[in-house]
């Protein structure tokens, strides 16, 4: 009976889920497979052919590149605001929040074009530094992996500073109070109790961002052109602009596989560092 | 080691609530003093201004020569057993409990041997490799008490210790922390809201109410001669028959409810009775006679309930609510009328406020 | 807390601060410029990129697909997303535990991947037209976040009120909308809420559900960047924001903002 109940009211989102997610995304990486005779590699013959290719493998790995510096930074930037908002008095804390918040709910068009503005050859810092004198000629930063990376992390650590936030406040406070009573003055209780404690909540933190700024498109699209592809704007090229979708569809699954081996790993990983679950 | 704490006219808001008014208060080097209240009285508020997670409005904290009012509460060096334990999650027992000698410098071999025999003191030695979520509830506390002694502080301070145990093992955990505590001399502020723990354990109450201490003496003297309405009230006295005084005759006191009724006393079992004061007595000190010529309180009775011991009434005294255990073997209806008589034993003379 | 914090730590906090919203306050300047490219500060002060956003029949077009697939594709997911929440938390026990990790793929599949796959299966071969191609990529991007801010309001509800009216005599369907949901209104306005600002700010589902004049507005944003540099990017961006600035008080009045930080 609770079975029957439960089953349908289940069933609209999970037939949805299903067919319109599932079945379309395994479609996509079954294409991947190649006929079983072609080639000396068989079945994973156009896996092959994609890290047979000094610029694929490049564009692999530069997202690899870009992702993990986004996450370092952003987990480095995103602990310590978190801290200090945590640490911050109720008013000011709820607006630091905010103030957090509202960039988060802006679009990421919106803010990968900020940096645009800002990165131009006429952007806003070209025209200040050459206004100064401290250059003659304008920089050119937009296309570098650098662009990329700063417009990333300004995209991401309002998202690490949140989850920190919350993370941050999970921990009991009279832990800290044992500690500093003990004679823990606050650096020390950071590092010997604050920082063990909020490491599962960093995994799942690094994790959100890793795997966001690994599959993303806008950001890199506008910062990093067709000069610093990634798998996400190699993924539309291929699909959108060279109509191959065989090779489209290696990209997919790559991603997939990255994406799902992270969380797999990390969370399980995270599990593991987590002394309030035992 | 060992030295006396005082507290000095502290005064402590939370935002713009008064929470602690002008309150002082004195520990003996090696004395165990209790904070005894309801929540919302102020004691835990006392605990954490002299552990120095907050800071008072005015006023000053000192132990022994040490001003502790300004200092961080880091530096205070006060061993605290906190009411959810607070052991660290991500540390063994044994970590846990050396984790103040690690925050002195003490070296890793000597630390870890100081640990393990305070563990073994309280008789844990067995299980210094667990992490606390592996613990039960008043191994857990052992391990918070043996982490705040290890570090040898010459001030102790308990928050609530003992109240999320079970009320047996809250009993042999009092006694444990009575011997340890007198056994190594330390002086020790106790704040709990369980009137026979903290009866059981001290050397001096200080019951405190709204931010106040309504009197601070040995349990004794708070048990039989409560100082004020409030105090009687806590102990529980909980009838309370303001009288005046008609006639006395050497140690004999004739004295009078406001409708008239009369009551007889002996100074010699109740201390001096002012002309007008207030009776406390505990339900037991009410004796219920069905004697229409016995003297005492004309009452109504009414509910009854039953006791094991003892049937208890509600019952009318004039405008008066009072409340009578009766030994009696039958018990008696409701509406039936009789006389209270006080016994001295379970009374108090409460002088005017 | 009385500890003090280290004048280094606030420091950093403030530039970070800087960092964020900076670079918005500059796009609020660039939006109000009147001059043809985008400089910074203004040299002089005019709406007229305001006035461009509408006169530009691309933008009016995909504002209004906008609109109606953040609409749209929200209410799809939230008739299908509450009871799969409800069932979730209800009948648990009845049902098999990969169904919470299936309703949470969406999230967990990259976007483009399943944006990509949707073009293949459904635009392609099963020759959906485009408008209704966007929508059920829209309604599946969001289905996750109905069911996880639903289920966070129904974990703290108590199914024995529940009980209670039905051993009261109330229907259990008529139970479900007098009781239940009332009860879990703030979360569901939450999902409404954070579901439509996913939706409007898409960029990697959309990308390949777009076809011949059928677009949505960050989509046209970014071509429109490909070919032009002016301040009209910049106007469009602070309305999204306004937009954004009314929907933060909306819910900050309605529900307190930290059911955005879940």
């Amino acid at each position: 009976m609770k079975r029957i109940a439960g089953w349908m009211l289940a069933s609209p989102a999970t037939l949805a889920i299903t067919l319109l997610l599932v079945l379309p995304v395994a479609a996509t990486i079954g294409m991947t497979f190649g006929p079983s005779d072609g080639g000396p590699w068989g079945i994973v013959q156009p896996y092959a052919n994609f890290f047979d290719s000094a610029f694929q493998r490049r564009v692999l790995w530069r997202t690899f590149e870009v992702a993990g510096w986004v996450t370092v930074i952003s987990l480095a930037a995103g602990l310590v605001t978190a801290y200090v908002v945590a640490r911050c008095p109720p008013w000011m804390k709820s607006t630091l929040v905010v103030l957090a918040v509202f960039p988060l709910l802006t679009g990421v068009v919106v803010r990968s074009f900020a940096w645009l503005v800002l990165l131009g050859r006429q952007g806003m810092i070209n025209e200040f530094l050459l206004w100064t004198g401290m250059i003659e000629a304008p920089l050119s930063m937009l296309y570098t992996p650098g662009a990329v990376i700063v417009a990333m992390v300004y995209i991401f650590v309002p998202l690490m500073v949140l989850v920190l936030v919350g993370v941050l406040e999970n921990i009991p406070e009279d832990l800290l109070q044992a500690s500093s009573s003990l004679g823990a003055g606050p650096v020390a209780s950071f590092v010997q109790v604050t920082l063990p404690l909020a490491v599962p909540g960093l995994i799942v933190g690094a994790v959100l961002v890793f795997t966001a700024s690994f599959t993303s498109y806008a950001t890199p699209h506008l910062l990093g052109g067709s000069r610093q592809m990634m798998m996400g704007t190699f993924l539309q090229q291929r699909a959108m602009v060279a109509f191959d979708w065989p090779g489209a569809a290696v990209v997919a699954a790559i991603m997939l596989a990255v994406i799902v081996a992270t969380v797999l790993v990390m969370t399980r990983l995270a599990r593991r560092l987590n002394p309030m679950a035992t | 080691m060992t030295l006396p704490l005082t507290i000095d006219a502290i005064t402590a808001h939370y935002g713009t609530t008064k929470v602690l008014e002008d309150l002082s208060l004195s520990l003996a080097e090696g004395e165990l003093v209790s904070l005894l209240g309801a929540s919302g009285c102020g004691k835990t508020t006392t605990l954490r201004l002299v552990a120095g997670f907050l800071q008072p409005t005015s006023g000053r904290i000192t132990l022994g020569s040490k001003d502790l009012t300004r200092l961080p509460a880091h530096q205070r060096d006060i061993g605290l057993v906190f009411q959810n334990y607070a052991l660290f999650p991500h540390l063994t027992v044994r970590e846990n409990v050396a984790f103040g000698l690690k925050q002195r410098k003490v070296a890793t071999a000597e630390r870890l041997k100081r640990a393990d025999a305070m563990l073994d003191r309280v008789g844990l030695a067995h299980l210094a490799d667990r992490l606390p979520a592996a613990l039960s509830g008043g191994q857990k506390q052992r391990v918070a008490l043996a982490r705040a002694l290890v570090i040898e502080p010459p001030l102790l301070m308990f928050d609530e210790p003992l109240s999320n145990l079970d009320a047996k093992l809250r009993v042999d955990m009092r006694v444990e922390i009575r011997q340890l505590q007198r056994a190594n001399g330390t002086t020790a502020l106790y704040v709990t809201h369980d009137q026979e723990e903290a009866f059981s354990i001290s050397d001096r109450v200080a019951i405190m109410h709204q931010g106040r201490i309504m009197q601070l003496d040995t349990p004794e003297v708070l048990y039989q001669r409560p100082a004020n309405a409030f105090v009687a009230n806590f102990v529980g006295f909980e009838n309370l028959i303001p009288l005046t005084v008609s006639a006395r005759n050497g140690a004999l006191v004739t004295a009078q409810t406001a409708e008239g009724a009369v009551l007889e006393l002996s100074q010699d079992q109740l201390g001096p009775i002012p002309d007008r004061f207030t009776l406390a007595t505990r339900p037991d000190g009410l004796v219920v006679t069905t004697d229409p010529a016995a003297s005492g309180l004309p009452a109504t009775l009414g509910l009854r309930t039953y006791l094991g011991r003892a049937y208890q009434y509600q019952a009318k005294a004039g405008g008066l609510s009072v409340v009578a255990n009766s030994a009696l073997s039958q018990p008696l209806d409701a509406g039936a009328a009789v006389r209270l008589t006080p016994n001295p034993e379970q009374c108090a003379i409460l002088q005017p406020e | 807390m009385t500890n003090r914090i280290h004048p280094v730590l606030i420091a950093f906090t403030i530039l970070i601060y800087l960092f964020l919203l900076g670079p918005l306050i500059i796009i609020f300047g660039a939006s109000l410029s009147d001059t043809t490219y985008l400089t910074f500060p203004p040299q002089g002060l005019s709406l007229r990129w305001f006035e461009n956003i509408w006169e530009i029949s691309a933008f009016r077009r995909t504002i209004v697909t906008s609109l109606q697939m953040a609409i749209l594709g929200t209410s799809i997911a939230l008739l299908i997303g509450i009871p799969a929440a409800y069932a979730l938390n209800r009948y648990r026990i009845a049902l098999p535990g990969w169904l919470s990790t299936l309703f949470v793929l969406p999230i967990l599949v990259p976007e483009i991947v399943i944006g990509f796959s949707l073009l293949r299966s459904v635009t392609v071969q099963a020759g959906i037209p485009v408008w209704y191609a966007l929508l059920i990529g829209h309604t599946l991007l969001v289905i996750p976040y109905v069911i996880r801010v639903v289920s966070a309001s129904l974990a703290s509800f108590d199914f024995s009120i529940e009980e209670a009216a039905v051993s009261l005599g109330s229907h259990p369907a008529k139970t479900f909308f007098t009781i239940v949901l009332p009860n879990i209104r703030s979360g569901v306005i939450a999902a409404f809420i954070l579901s439509f600002i996913t939706s409007i700010n898409d960029v990697s589902v959309s990308l390949f559900l777009t076809g011949p004049g059928i677009s949505t507005l960050p989509i046209q944003l970014l071509a429109h960047m490909e070919q032009f540099f002016d301040p009209t990017i910049a106007s469009v961006s602070v309305v999204l924001m306004l937009l954004t600035i009314i929907v933060m008080i909306i819910v900050e009045r309605t529900l307190g903002l930290a059911i955005v930080a879940k």
